[in-house]
């Protein structure tokens, strides 16, 4: 009898503790594969902002042309900058439009009028944006908000950081606890079938002998597990996928990339497979002396 | 496969199962070890198949100490077919599979395991039982099952303890015509304990009697 029929034959003979163990891991990577994805999203996002040294001065509402075009004129006078546009409520409602164009009812809710004119700016030098962005926010009569890609992004690496932080911990703490319950059902099916491998032993098998199919059962249980828990939520990544990117557009934060999603898939197996075949081995050399 | 007993002592606690006990098994010899209950008979069986260590004195087998390297353990353990007085079979395994798995626990060839379970079935005749548990045999249907695991392996030493205790006369003369026939054509040596009187008369073989964990006959010694 072949070591994957005796396994095969262990896993029939107790499915609801095999189905725990497998439960238990396919939980602990879906939560991997979610924040793998999540934590790939955000570092996206980030690499988009960092790409883009740009500041954005959103104009009081009311002013002149002569009092926008002085704005620009100082503006222009500043060192090593890429580029300045001019973006004008009408614009805006253009941009606006543009972004929101399968939503007709918030298209058509909003006008020119509540959006504020702006001017974008980009610099060679990210140094020269940070002394405009100082300058311009003491001008509080005409400038309404100015946004720094520098906060946006020390604000996404803060975001970033606590959420792969949070994740690690979540997903050290499931892994431990998957260990433990496949150790302990590992030593429970080893405890149910003392009597055969007591026969075994005295027929002349190794101690390996009737170990491995007990090991090889953890191993089922790492592949299976990390494979359900991958399938979960790489099935709800690509379900989500519009909407999402929509809200983070122009970012691409859930990718359509078979290979990234095959590249987390042999991450989770191998940490399944190694999480599992330690958890047996453990159960195994408790209670197989 | 000789065997050897030298001053072996089996002690459980306070009660001496076996006592300073010598003699010696040469290979394809068919031996009766005789007794009442409790006399040491299944307690010598255990001994060679290091199921129990000797409390005092040495077992050497093919002139090696007997005991002492787990791997040589379950090495020799694969040349010895085994017939435990309870039959020790696998409860949720077939007739087919507990026969199965002694044949792939001696590594014999994966293309000719299902003819020898064929081979072995037809012998003790449980054919049309062959895919029948455990639980669903009787008495002497499993003792036959436990002799052709025993037998499927081709063993070198056949230990049986208290083969015929299930079965009936017929059935029993079968089992000891069968082995007597092993014996003879293939010169596997059969170790049988027995109290079964009519047995012992009958087979023309040599006989060790055995009292209160001691020697008391050994019809190897009175015949020299």
């Amino acid at each position: 009898m072949s070591t994957s029929k005796t396994t095969w034959h262990h896993i029939r003979r107790s499915p609801f503790q095999s189905l725990a163990a497998i439960s238990t891991l396919a939980f602990s990577f879906f939560v991997f594969s979610a924040f793998y994805i999540i934590s790939s999203g955000l570092s996206s996002t980030l690499k988009f902002f960092e790409s883009k040294p740009e500041i954005t001065i959103f104009l009081k509402d009311g002013l002149d042309k002569d009092t926008v075009e002085s704005i620009q004129k100082e503006i222009s006078s500043y060192p090593d900058l890429k580029e300045i546009r001019f973006i004008s409520k009408e614009k805006a409602l253009e941009i606006y439009k543009e972004q929101n164009k399968d939503n007709q009812m918030l298209t058509e809710m909003v006008t020119a009028s509540i959006l504020p004119a702006s001017f974008e700016i980009s610099a060679l030098n990210p140094n020269i944006l940070s002394q405009i962005a100082q300058n311009f926010s003491q001008k509080k009569d005409i400038v309404d908000e100015i946004i720094y890609q520098q906060d946006v992004v020390q604000s996404l690496i803060t975001w970033t950081n606590n959420i792969r932080r949070f994740g690690i911990i979540l997903v050290s703490v499931l892994a431990t606890l998957a260990f433990f319950v496949i150790s302990v059902i590992i030593g429970m099916k080893i405890t149910n079938r003392k009597d055969e491998i007591k026969i075994s032993r005295l027929l002349g098998a190794s101690r390996f002998y009737t170990k491995k199919a007990f090991l090889l059962e953890g191993i089922i249980y790492g592949i299976l597990g990390s494979f359900i828990g991958w399938l979960i939520a790489s099935l709800l990544a690509y379900h989500f996928a519009n909407d999402i990117n929509n809200f983070f557009k122009p970012v691409t934060f859930i990718r359509f990339d078979l290979n990234y999603y095959l590249k987390i898939l042999g991450i989770a197996n191998l940490a399944g497979v190694t999480i599992s075949y330690l958890a047996s081995l453990v159960g195994v050399r408790r209670y197989i002396k | 496969m000789k065997i050897k007993f030298k001053k072996v002592s089996k002690n459980y606690g306070i009660v001496s199962a076996l006592k300073k006990t010598n003699f010696s098994i040469n290979d394809g010899e068919f031996l009766l070890l005789i007794g009442p209950s409790g006399a040491g008979k299944s307690t010598i069986l255990k001994l060679i198949l290091g199921q129990i260590k000797p409390s005092y004195g040495q077992i050497l087998i093919n002139g090696t100490i007997w005991g002492n390297n787990k791997k040589a353990i379950d090495q020799t353990r694969r040349k010895i077919g085994v017939i435990f007085q309870d039959y020790q079979l696998i409860p949720d395994k077939s007739i087919e599979e507990n026969i199965a798995l002694a044949l792939d626990i001696v590594s014999y060839p994966k293309n000719r395991i299902q003819t020898r379970i064929d081979q072995v079935i037809e012998q003790v005749d449980l054919s049309t039982r062959r895919f029948l548990f455990p639980s669903q045999l009787s008495g002497g249907e499993l003792q036959r099952t436990a002799l052709a695991r025993a037998l499927a392996i081709e063993p070198e030493v056949i230990l049986a303890d208290e083969p015929t205790g299930n079965l009936d006369i017929d059935n029993s003369w079968k089992l000891i015509k069968l082995l007597k026939e092993i014996n003879k054509s293939t010169g596997t040596t059969i170790i049988l304990a027995t109290h079964d009187l009519d047995l012992i008369e009958s087979l023309n073989t040599r006989t060790i009697s055995i009292k209160n964990g001691a020697i008391v006959k050994d019809t190897a010694k009175t015949t020299k």
